[in-house]
């Protein structure tokens, strides 16, 4: 690196890893559009076609964009609208309203934010509408340009559509629906969801509202293409300022997706999910490793982050349990086995372990009621343990029924890395009855 | 080992700063860092931080946000009785009190996010904003769409701002059944041995030798390790037992160097300290003047769960006695222990061979006013009137919880009780009364 | 008492609040009620002054028997919080620097008694520690928010009303800020913010409100202390996220918890879990029991000569089975104490006599011919006169002004009576007490109960306790009557007074006897041996036997001179016995003084609703007193009203009762009442009538409880009470 460092010519390398770290973060974390998608083209032009529809045209037009969380629905929508807005009387024209399921909890709040994203507040002052139709209505009037003929578009772009589908009487998306069903204003509904089933949601008279266009993005992504995809992500854009430098990059990535470790890493990703999100992180993860002592990404740093992201929580919950409450999971676990997971109490715990106590001549874990209490109560804080009901509040505590989260392999693997784990205990897991 | 937080944004020395106040935890401490990148630079949406009690969750966060000098808001959400307090500090911390002051009186999330949007549309955010949430698993609680929505704020105001979210509880169990955009789980694992010795030989006492004190510690853990990780209570046994661990050291029987002597003399005191691990017994000074105690007379360390006895009214012993037959014996049974000259009941039939779970094993069961008063009464040795002060000595009970009422509290129609004492605490009870209740218990025939 | 009061804790609340205003009718009912009307408003007015002396003197007692546990707890609370001031230098203090100091006060069962001690409490603390006090209970904060705006109210509000004006009204509109602004209901900060500037105010002290800041002085942060006055009842989930939060902000705030405890501190790791619990460092603190506090209520207010009235044993009994069986509620005691009283001066005519020594003997010149007949019926008085000579007996039943001198020379005997009666009661429970088996009774009120029935000297308790007396160890004996001698110094009485002398000196004779046995000592040895090895075993049959033993023994051999002397002593006691613990009855004109109609105590202090209604169903007549219903066998006539008709009728039902059936037979026995001839039509007829009253009744029995209706049939009602017919 030495050398790289006389020619002046290149920034130093310091300078550049930040940058790509700017960069490949910009990507991955902030979901910056890429310069254009891939596998999804025909999904593209039919959105881009629907939605220029109603800019230009001003066809009114409602569409359902489905697929599972991470698939790229909203990274779609937003490079057809990023591509439609490159035409000028488009951008001066379309209105854009955002509503997002989680914020607009219900019409009024949906209603508010409307008016405040088409900025009419000071139009609608304090009047007072009777329906929540009426108050749509006029706002759309509102649009209107000086001259009646013409009104502008407006473009709905409703996040987390199933979530709205939950308000009372859904009254907003009839109401919408129903606009852009009526040519009186062009509108362009595009709900985002995740769920297939949303249709099912939809009241019936808001159902045969709803022009039934549905566009899917359910990825039937080859390894090969996912391996592609990988390169693609990491590689660097071309304006990168010092090209020696995105040159290597670009090199070692290219090296890096060849390498055997890392295709059988990614492969496993690759077959537990194909979106991007889980994907992003894996990257994110590794590249956030790149410092200026390895200015590249190594297949051990890819390694570390797939370990990071696929480890197994629960696993690393027991590791850090006390003797005594991995003790009172066992005695659960065999009760589990005796009673085939009907649900135990405390006493029943208790009872168990005493008999392992019992089976011992001399023990160090003899503690009394409350300690075990204790330790119960720890493990039901780490929702290891769920009571049946949550409603018997009233019972005592040792009485209340429970059930255990674990299943037989997690405890298991737990007691072999555990430290310092006593033999006897091992073994007392390992017995088949308690 | 400071190598391991090493950042290209930031100097170096002032990451060793950091460092040194991060014992053990230099490694989380370096991936949380080169996860959250370059002050200017994007950082992942939201991060669940997760790990056991006093793993430091919160310590490293806010070391780092704090000596890092980035801009931040931490809320706990225990303290956030309404989400309106959760917006108000978020908002607060960021954007300073004119920003909480904008949010109207009971707020909803679009307000919080306009509001928000607003904010940062004036001072844009030059470093990346974070949003440190303690005990996060109580947001499930809160509002079904607060926590999905947090864990996409970055999305949904537009801003370079990072969600995170520090909790015991593993990630699964707060995925909303339609999932939610997933968030990067870092662990923070529990410390190990080596790691706990070194943490606790750093908090040594003034006026003895560093060296003295790490043995102890080491002493300590070689007693307590097996049954108690938990750095948090470790420290606090440490706390209690060192005067104790030193008294041979004052009265200069022993010098430092005499390891063993020391080992022997405080050994015992940990064997009894580890019984009553967990529950804090006593205070440190009372834990003191009990190992005096001790010295003179033979009491056993008196704790707050030695206490157990409870002083009662006559009738009221009487009460809870009869409580607790009805809650532990089958109701059938009840002929052959109280009427007098019952029936050739057959051993054979009445103790049923299929229910071989004791009663104490399942608990309580509740039983009506009527069959509590029908035992009382043959329980008790003299006549007794039904006057009102039982029936209220009854409804008090309650009211300490020695019986607890199942179902509404109607009088009217019959309510119905649970006994909620243990055996050793009714077996007192009875002995002063001297009434042998095991002989009336359907579990021990 | 309805049933509805079972919903309430066994205690009976009184609101002692309104007593004042209360006396004024009161008065009025005492003067209207009661008989022998004459000197009603004398009599009333002893009443209330006799009254207000116990109550003084009972509030003295209060805080005596508590001020060692609050002393304790003052000085807990004044140690400069170790949690929070000085933790550098003190190293204890720094490991602990996290933790909340909590103080766990246990006080017993007997609810009512706490208010008064978390009162004091409270005042206590203000006075000498901290202006910082909160106190809240479990029903008034159900949810952790409301707890919260408790504290901060109850924290904020005490400064307001502490501290002078012009801080005073910035307080409050700084409160008034608050409450328009909603966050600072709930959040803990602003307490801290209020905190500083507070501490910071009082720091530079002002001229003008040295009283307040010089505690400060010394203390610079005093504590933030909050009172859970019943922690049972607490919400579990409330209290562990308030501690929760209070610990985030412990080391800004000096914060300190006091758990009020009724059961058995335990609870609290019930409570709270692990997780809450290793946050606080708790301290306990016992209270006295509530025993102990009774046997000095009693040794105050009853077994003194200084109050004249008196309870008579079957009275005394009552109340303190009251106290043993039902409450631990000593303030329920007193109560009943006030009641016998109320009552006692309200039925007894001479009760104008039951007052201190001049007043009575003044009153009983004032004495009318009536009252003075009544004090002829009175047997005590009787008896007296049947000891007299003819001719005097005579003139009291005839002189009036001869029988009033009489009666002011009883009143000075009675008052001479008491005077002598309980220190030798004293002596004789000290003697007693010691011995195995206490067969005299533990407690000093058992002897004194013991005394109030008959003679003592006459059970055979005492007999054997005398005997286990006269085979006492020396030391033992000495010492006991060393104790005796220590009771009788201080009583003024001349009869007393030689008495002590008598102790005296047999307590000399055992001193050089000791001199003596000094040579003596081997025989001296040998003899007590036995006594010694006796007194371990506490078996009553085995010491019988040992006790015939000794007696052949004695015969047997000569007694040393200890023994000699031990009799002696023991003799003494006795005769004080026989001489001055004769139980009142023998006393004349004892009626004056001793209240003695237990049942009256026992109908006001230990109701029976249920068989009150169950009489007042089964048996109109009882409360009614109208003759058409008088009923012999349990009847009840057809002329009762409708629900206890009803009442019988659904007697006759089994589980399950239909309602038309009960209609039926309701509208026969009705018109039976009615007088319509049996084989008419009209008979048993259901008219409108009928049926509104039948409705009625049975909602009227539902609301007592005996019935309710059922799902399992919908034209039935299903009973509750077991029994019947």
């Amino acid at each position: 690196m030495s050398k790289r460092k006389v020619k002046e010519a290149h920034l130093p390398i310091g300078e550049c890893i930040s940058e790509v770290q700017r960069v490949l973060r910009e990507r991955f974390c902030h979901q910056q559009l890429p310069e254009r998608l891939e596998g999804v083209d025909s999904q593209y032009k039919h959105l881009l076609e629907l939605l220029r529809r109603t800019a230009v045209h001003g066809e009114s037009n409602s569409v359902l964009i489905v697929g599972p969380r991470g698939a790229g629905k909203t990274t779609l929508l937003n490079c057809a609208l990023r591509e439609l807005l490159e035409e000028k009387e488009v951008k001066r024209n379309l209105l854009q309203v955002y509503l997002n399921g989680l914020l607009q909890t219900d019409d009024k709040i949906a209603l508010k934010e409307i008016t405040r994203q088409l900025s009419l507040e000071n139009v609608v002052g304090d009047k007072v509408f009777g329906s929540f139709a009426e108050n749509l209505a006029f706002l759309l009037e509102a649009l209107k340009k000086g001259d009646r003929s013409s009104s502008r578009p407006v473009l709905f772009v409703l996040d987390e559509f199933d979530l709205f589908a939950h308000h009372r009487n859904q009254t907003l998306l009839y109401n919408l629906l129903d606009v852009s069903q009526s040519a009186q204003t062009p509108v362009a509904v595009v709900g985002l969801t995740c769920r297939l089933d949303v249709l099912e949601l939809l009241e019936k008279r808001v159902k045969s509202r709803f022009s039934h266009r549905q566009i899917h993005l359910l990825s039937g992504m080859t390894f090969p293409q996912y391996l592609q995809r990988v390169q693609t992500q990491l590689r660097l854009p071309d304006g990168f300022p010092d090209a020696r430098f995105s040159h290597e990059w670009n090199g070692s990535v290219q090296t890096l997706c060849e390498d055997k470790s890392v295709e059988e890493v990614l492969q496993r990703h690759f077959n537990s999910s194909k979106d991007f999100r889980s994907l992003h992180m894996l990257l994110m993860l590794s590249v956030s490793r790149v410092s200026t002592a390895n200015p590249a990404i190594r297949p051990a740093d890819l390694l570390e982050a797939s370990r990071m992201c696929s480890a197994d929580p629960k696993a690393n919950i027991l590791h850090g349990l006390s003797i005594l409450e991995l003790c009172l999971i066992i005695a659960m676990k065999h009760l589990n086995d005796i009673y085939d997971g009907e649900p135990f109490n405390l006493q029943m715990v208790h009872n168990e372990f005493k008999k392992f106590l019992q089976r011992k001549s001399h023990s160090i874990y003899n503690f009394e009621q409350p300690v075990i209490m204790k330790a119960f109560e720890h493990l039901q804080q780490l929702e290891l343990i769920r009571p049946v009901d949550a409603s018997a509040a009233k019972t005592q505590r040792e009485y209340q029924l429970m059930r255990l989260m674990l299943d037989q392999s997690q405890i298991m693997e737990a007691l072999q890395k555990y430290p310092q784990c006593p033999t006897d205990v091992k073994q007392w897991a390992m017995s088949a009855f308690g | 080992m400071a190598a391991l937080l090493q950042h290209p944004c930031y100097e170096e020395e002032r990451l060793r700063r950091v460092a040194d106040k991060l014992p053990c935890r230099e490694v989380q401490a370096g991936t949380l860092l080169s996860v959250m990148g370059g002050p200017e630079q994007h950082s992942f949406p939201s991060i669940f931080i997760y790990g056991h009690r006093a793993s430091g969750k919160s310590h490293v966060i806010h070391m780092l946000l704090r000596e890092l000098e980035l801009p931040h808001a931490t809320v706990s959400c225990v303290e956030c009785v309404s989400v309106a307090l959760l917006f108000e500090q978020v908002l607060l911390s960021l954007f300073g009190c004119d920003a909480a002051s904008l949010l109207p009186r009971s707020p909803s999330l679009s307000d919080f996010v306009r509001i928000y949007r607003q904010q940062c549309s004036h001072s844009p955010a030059v470093q990346t904003r974070y949003i440190v949430m303690e005990k996060a698993e109580l947001l499930r609680d809160m509002d079904a769409n607060l926590l999905p929505a947090l864990l996409r704020l970055q999305e949904l105001v537009q801003d370079n701002v990072t969600v995170i979210l520090l909790s015991e509880i593993v990630w699964d169990k707060f995925r909303p059944n339609t999932g939610c955009f997933e968030p990067l789980q870092l662990h923070f694992p529990d410390y190990s041995k080596g790691e706990l010795q070194q943490i606790l030989a750093q908090d040594s006492h003034p006026s003895y030798s560093a060296e003295l004190y790490s043995s102890y510690i080491n002493i300590l853990l070689g007693v307590f390790y097996s049954v108690c990780r938990d750095l948090r209570e470790l420290r606090h046994l440490a706390a209690l037992n060192f005067s104790k661990f030193c008294e041979p050291l004052e009265e200069g029987k022993v010098k430092e160097s005499d390891t063993h002597k020391l080992w022997r003399n405080i050994e015992p005191h940990l064997k009894k300290a580890m019984q009553t691990v967990y529950l804090r017994e006593v205070s440190s000074v009372q834990w003191e003047q009990l190992q005096q105690m001790e010295e003179k007379d033979t009491g056993a360390v008196r704790g707050l769960s030695a206490h157990a006895h409870v002083e009662l009214p006559y009738y009221s012993k009487f009460l809870l006695i009869a409580a607790y037959l009805a809650s532990y014996n089958p109701a059938r049974t009840d002929k052959r222990f109280f009427v007098k000259h019952h029936g050739k009941v057959r051993k054979t039939n009445f103790l049923k061979k299929h229910e071989k779970t004791s009663n104490h094993l399942l608990g309580p069961k509740p039983f009506p006013l009527d069959r509590l008063l029908a035992i009382f009464y043959s329980v008790v040795d003299s006549r007794v009137a039904p006057t009102a002060s039982i029936f209220s000595q009854i409804s008090s009970l309650v009211t300490l919880q020695l019986l607890a009422q199942v179902g509404h509290d109607d009088q009217i129609d019959a309510p119905k009780y649970k006994c909620a004492v243990s055996l050793d605490f009714i077996r007192a009870i009875s002995r002063t009364v001297n009434f042998d209740i095991v002989k009336y218990l359907y579990d021990f025939l | 008492m309805s049933t509805s009061s079972v919903s309430k804790g066994c205690f009976v609340f009184k609101p002692s609040a309104k007593k004042k205003k209360r006396t004024l009718d009161v008065g009025d009912y005492f003067i209207d009620g009661c008989e022998g009307s004459g000197n009603s408003e004398l009599r009333f007015k002893l009443c209330q002054s006799l009254w207000d002396k116990m109550k003084t003197e009972t509030e003295v007692l209060q805080d005596e028997l508590n001020r060692k546990i609050l002393d304790r707890l003052l000085e807990f609370a004044g140690r400069p919080s170790s949690t929070f001031q000085h933790g550098a230098d003190d190293w204890a203090a720094r490991m602990r620097a996290s933790e909340i100091p909590t103080a766990a006060l246990v006080l017993g069962v007997n609810v009512p008694d706490h208010d008064m001690t978390f009162q004091s409490l409270s005042d206590l603390l203000r006075q000498s520690v901290t202006p910082h006090v909160a106190s809240v209970q479990a029903k008034e904060c159900g949810a952790l928010k409301h707890l919260m705006q408790r504290v901060l109210e109850r924290l904020m509000g005490t400064v307001v009303s502490v501290d002078e004006e012009e801080e005073g009204d910035e307080e409050a509109e700084h409160a008034s800020t608050q409450l328009h602004n909603k966050r600072v209901h709930c959040s803990l900060g602003t307490l801290c913010d209020w905190y500083k500037s507070k501490t910071k105010r009082s720091n530079n002290g002002t001229p003008n409100k040295k009283r307040s800041s010089h505690v400060r002085d010394e203390q610079p942060q005093p504590p933030v202390v909050i009172i859970f006055k019943d922690l049972e009842a607490f919400n579990p989930r409330v209290l562990q996220d308030f501690i929760l939060i209070c610990s985030r902000y412990v080391e800004h705030l000096p914060l300190m918890f006091i758990f009020g405890i009724a059961t058995s501190p335990s609870t609290i790791q019930h409570i709270l879990p692990h997780s809450v619990s290793s946050l606080l460092c708790i301290e306990l603190f016992q209270s006295l029991s509530c025993t102990q506090h009774l046997s000095t209520v009693i040794d105050k207010l009853i077994l003194t000569p200084q109050f004249p009235f008196k309870l008579s044993g079957k009275v005394l009994q009552v109340l303190v089975g009251i106290f043993l069986y039902h409450d631990f509620s000593v303030r329920n005691f007193i109560k009943g104490l006030q009641l016998s009283l109320l009552e006692h001066f309200h039925s007894q005519p001479l009760s104008v006599l039951c007052c201190r020594k001049k007043e009575a003997l003044a009153n009983v010149l004032q004495l009318s011919h009536q009252d003075l007949e009544s004090v002829r019926q009175l047997p005590s008085f009787r008896r007296y006169v049947e000891r007299q000579e003819p001719q005097e007996q005579v003139n009291l039943l005839t002189d009036d002004t001869h029988i009033k001198g009489v009666c002011q020379k009883l009143i000075k005997g009675l008052r001479k009576y008491h005077k002598n009666f309980y220190p030798i009661l004293r002596c004789l429970h000290t003697l007693t007490s010691s011995l195995p088996k206490y067969p005299l009774g533990k407690q000093i009120r058992e002897l004194y109960i013991l005394c109030l029935e008959k003679n003592v000297w006459e059970n055979e308790e005492y007999q054997s306790a005398m005997q286990l007396l006269r085979m006492l160890a020396r030391d033992e004996l000495v010492a006991s009557l060393q104790t005796c001698a220590e009771i009788l110094k201080p009583v003024k009485a001349k009869k007393m007074r030689n008495v002590l002398d008598q102790l005296e000196d047999l307590l000399a004779k055992f001193k050089q006897l000791d001199k003596v046995s000094g040579e003596t000592a081997a025989n001296g040895e040998e003899i007590t041996s036995p006594e010694k090895g006796l007194q371990k075993k506490t078996d009553l049959f085995q010491l019988q036997k040992t006790l015939l033993e000794m007696k052949e023994s004695r015969r047997s051999k000569k007694m040393s001179p200890f023994e000699i002397l031990r009799n002696e002593a023991v003799d003494f006691i006795d005769s004080l016995v026989r001489c001055y613990l004769a139980p009142p009855e023998s006393q004349p004109l004892n009626e004056v003084c001793y209240y003695s109609s237990s049942a009256v105590v026992r109908r006001h202090l230990n109701a029976t609703p249920r068989t009150s209604i169950q009489t007042a169903l089964s048996n109109p007549y009882h409360y009614l007193q109208n003759d058409t219903l008088r009923s012999e066998d349990g009847t009840v006539s057809n002329a009762a009203p409708d629900i206890c008709i009803v009442h019988k009728l659904h007697l006759e039902c089994g589980r399950l009762i239909n309602l038309y059936d009960w209609l039926e037979a309701y509208a026969t026995v009705v018109s039976a009442a009615e007088g319509t001839h049996p084989d008419s039509d009209e008979f048993g007829k259901v008219d409108e009538l009928k049926h509104a009253r039948f409705i009625q009744a049975v909602s009227e029995l539902e609301f007592l409880g005996f019935i309710k209706s059922t799902k399992q049939k919908t034209d039935h009602v299903a009973r509750l009470t077991w029994g019947g017919c």
